[in-house]
């Protein structure tokens, strides 16, 4: 099927009412909860996992990819308007967008962001219809091997783009793989690590851990720190950016679609990365670098535009590979698992409706977006009155009722509330969820190839370099072990400067940012400015 | 353990013996991670590893379980520390929490989902969110009504018989 005809039917998908319906309300939470914050994308698709199931695949797709987008827009609000980020990939926000709001520029700063993640969304879709249906091509005549070289350099790329350590990442996606491996061996049905407990059969459930992890964990953590209220004293004016705001941002807005679309391929990319790398572009790029951190428009646009764009085309590895990139495709990857649907090559030609559409819907919900936040940008602050005492307590009383709706099992109530202890606790010393959900998720994906690659080689280890797409992988990741263990000294330098004992509860927006700031002079952020231009170029070529 | 005398003298609240505290404390989380990491090596074991030519069940945990206790082992040595956030007073509300909710799935089994649901919101709206108890009880009375609604009649979740079902018949 040729792109053309795939959009029109991808149109036909998302135009029907329901579909419609669905849209608009993954948008519509999407912006909620990118405003409230503690509250982000992660743990409300978490959140919503089991309500998806109950509808078709291709609506549950529709639903929490606007969800996703929606978010990036949401967390601008708050970004700007309290120097809170609703949801992470907004920090970069509060760098210039708070600024401009303490110049009563509040009105063109969310306006020109909403423009931005508007094109940036649209490039992306773009994008996506020309990449997608030859990378999917390519990745048909994958073997094991190249399944194995795609999923290690998944799991090593969200270790590595992480903001913490690398280390605590790593040792998150190896308790993720060991806990994947629960349950009845996929080969000689043997029961592993089951204690003999029937119900770890089927290995620990999907939704539970990431509810666990996310809604749960998140909860409590938010509940922990955010005590305080702020007030919203300024009135949002002149929403809609001058002229000379579009002429400043335009390069910005081009350049952090770009780059975000770029970053948004990569596994291991999306919003947080793509907007710290944007806006590290920008800065190294403009005439008057001073002038960021001060309000400058181009700070806000180039990342609010990058961070749209990451989040539609990370959704090109899932819907082709099926490989999720980052851990919010991870739980869309999972939420088509248990719908009976494994993302993968196979899937635009054997699943047109459910690609096309949510391409098509992709569409529309950015339409849609740019209409809800450029005339309601004072309804969706005034969310910010809601506290979080009370958004917890629904919450969490979703969480429980919905994991219980899953598999009508109380067990699943436990396995929440347990990964809901270890997701807290994680988040208190400084080890990231992320990585160990991604493993979690590639975990049998990774096993079964890896076992079905040594039946394929007899054994030998070499079949993982001897092929050439597998081959490139490997050396790739090697590199960036390379690069980022000769470059460590200097992060480690940069990190000893920061002593958490010395910050206090007020100073954490600050200490958030300073860390951002830091990451972004890393090694990681450099690398994935150059590399995803040279890979997503590549790939194609290749045929 | 040196951890818990230092973590038991904790009227005392110098910056050093916090400092302390806090030091001892964070090794904590790799050493489980290593322990675990160790018993999944054993377990996997068990499994049988069979050959690379032809993996046994317990091949692929051994090798995850490997990495597992080598990156454990690795930050026990060299956990940069600075990621670790200290406990405060909100901790123990956290631990409070958590507890409630296991109350909650233990009445949810008894009681069913209305009773439950109702005294978690009046709990959680309550005691940890600081409402006043006229929006605590209004909030919790109609979000139990949704969810049922949400859950029971529309998505047709068969909830644990609770003291509804029986009084309605």
């Amino acid at each position: 099927m040729d792109s053309w005809s795939g959009i029109l039917q991808g149109f036909s998908v998302a135009l029907t009412p329901t579909n419609l319906l669905y849209v608009f309300i993954g948008v519509l939470i999407g912006t909620v909860i990118g405003v409230l914050p503690g509250l982000g994308p992660t743990a409300t698709i978490a959140l919503l996992l089991p309500i998806t199931y109950t509808v078709e695949p291709v609506t549950a797709v529709i639903l929490l990819a606007g969800i996703y987008y929606g978010s990036m827009y949401g967390g601008t609000i708050t970004s700007v308007l309290l120097r809170l980020p609703g949801e992470a990939a907004s920090v970069v926000t509060t760098f210039d967008g708070y600024q401009m709001a303490k110049q009563g520029r509040a009105g063109p700063a969310l306006g020109i962001a909403a423009v931005g993640s508007y094109i940036g969304g649209t490039v992306s879709v773009l994008g996506m219809i020309l990449l997608a249906p030859p990378l999917a091509q390519l990745a048909v005549s994958f073997g094991p091997p190249e399944y194995v070289a795609l999923t290690v350099l998944g799991i090593l790329l969200v270790t590595y783009l992480g903001t913490g350590s690398v280390l605590k990442s790593m040792s998150m996606a190896a308790l993720g793989l060991l806990l994947a491996t629960i349950g009845l061996d996929p080969i000689t049905g043997t029961a592993r690590f089951t204690f003999g407990e029937v119900a770890l059969f089927n290995g620990l459930d999907f939704v539970a851990v990431a509810m666990g992890l996310f809604g749960v964990g998140e909860i409590l953590h938010s509940l922990e720190r955010t005590d305080k209220v702020q007030a919203v004293t300024s009135k949002i004016k002149n929403i809609w950016p001058t002229r000379k705001d579009f002429r400043d941002s335009s390069g910005a807005i081009g350049r952090g679609s770009l780059l975000g679309f770029a970053i948004g391929v990569l596994p291991g990319g999306g919003g947080v990365v793509s907007s710290l790398a944007s806006y590290a572009m920008e800065k190294r790029r403009a005439k008057d670098p001073s002038r960021f951190g001060k309000g400058a428009i181009e700070g806000v646009a180039g990342p609010e535009t990058a961070n749209n764009a990451s989040s539609t085309s990370a959704f090109i590895p899932l819907l082709t590979l099926g490989i999720p990139p980052n851990v919010v495709l991870a739980l869309i990857f999972g939420a088509l698992l248990v719908q009976d649907i494994t993302p993968g090559p196979q899937l635009i030609e054997q699943e047109p409706e459910i690609f096309w559409g949510v391409i098509a819907s992709m569409v529309i919900g950015n339409l849609m977006l740019l209409a809800l936040n450029i005339p309601l940008v004072g309804i969706f602050v005034q969310m910010l009155r809601v506290r979080a005492g009370i958004l917890a307590a629904f919450a969490l009383l979703v969480t429980m009722a919905g994991v219980f709706s899953v598999n009508n099992s109380v067990f699943d109530m436990w396995v929440v509330l347990g990964f809901g202890v270890i997701g807290w606790l994680m988040k208190k010393t400084g080890f990231e969820p992320g990585p160990l959900v991604l493993a979690f998720v590639l975990g049998s994906i990774l096993e079964r190839a890896f076992r079905q690659s040594m039946l394929l080689s007899g054994g030998s280890f070499d079949i993982f370099v001897t092929r050439p797409i597998s081959g490139g992988m490997f050396a790739f990741m090697a590199l960036i072990i390379i690069v980022s263990a000769i470059t460590s000294r200097r992060r480690k330098a940069v990190f000893g400067r920061v002593d958490p004992a010395d910050v206090d509860e007020t100073d954490e927006p600050d200490r958030d940012a300073d860390r951002q700031v830091s990451a972004e002079g890393s090694p990681g952020a450099d690398s994935t400015t150059d590399e995803p231009t040279g890979s997503t170029s590549t790939t194609p070529g290749e045929r | 353990m040196p951890g818990s005398t230092s973590a038991s003298g904790a009227p005392t609240e110098g910056t050093a013996d916090r400092g302390h505290r806090w030091r001892q404390l964070h090794r904590v989380a790799p050493l489980l991670l290593l322990a675990l990491g160790v018993v999944a090596i054993i377990g996997s074991r068990g499994l049988g590893l069979g050959e690379l030519t032809a993996p046994g069940p317990g091949l692929w945990p051994f090798i995850v379980s490997l990495l597992l206790t080598g990156t454990a082992a690795v930050l026990v040595l060299l956990d940069p520390a600075e990621d670790y956030e200290p406990w405060t007073r909100g901790t123990v509300r956290i631990i409070a929490g958590l507890v409630s909710l296991g109350v909650f799935i233990l009445l949810f089994q008894a009681f069913g989902f209305v009773v439950s649901a109702f005294l978690m919101l009046v709990l959680w709206l309550k005691v940890f969110g600081g409402e006043s108890w006229r929006l605590t009880l209004v909030l919790a009375a109609s979000g139990t009504t949704v969810m049922y609604l949400l859950f029971v009649e529309l998505l047709g979740v068969p909830f644990p018989d609770g003291l509804v079902d029986v009084i309605g018949g």
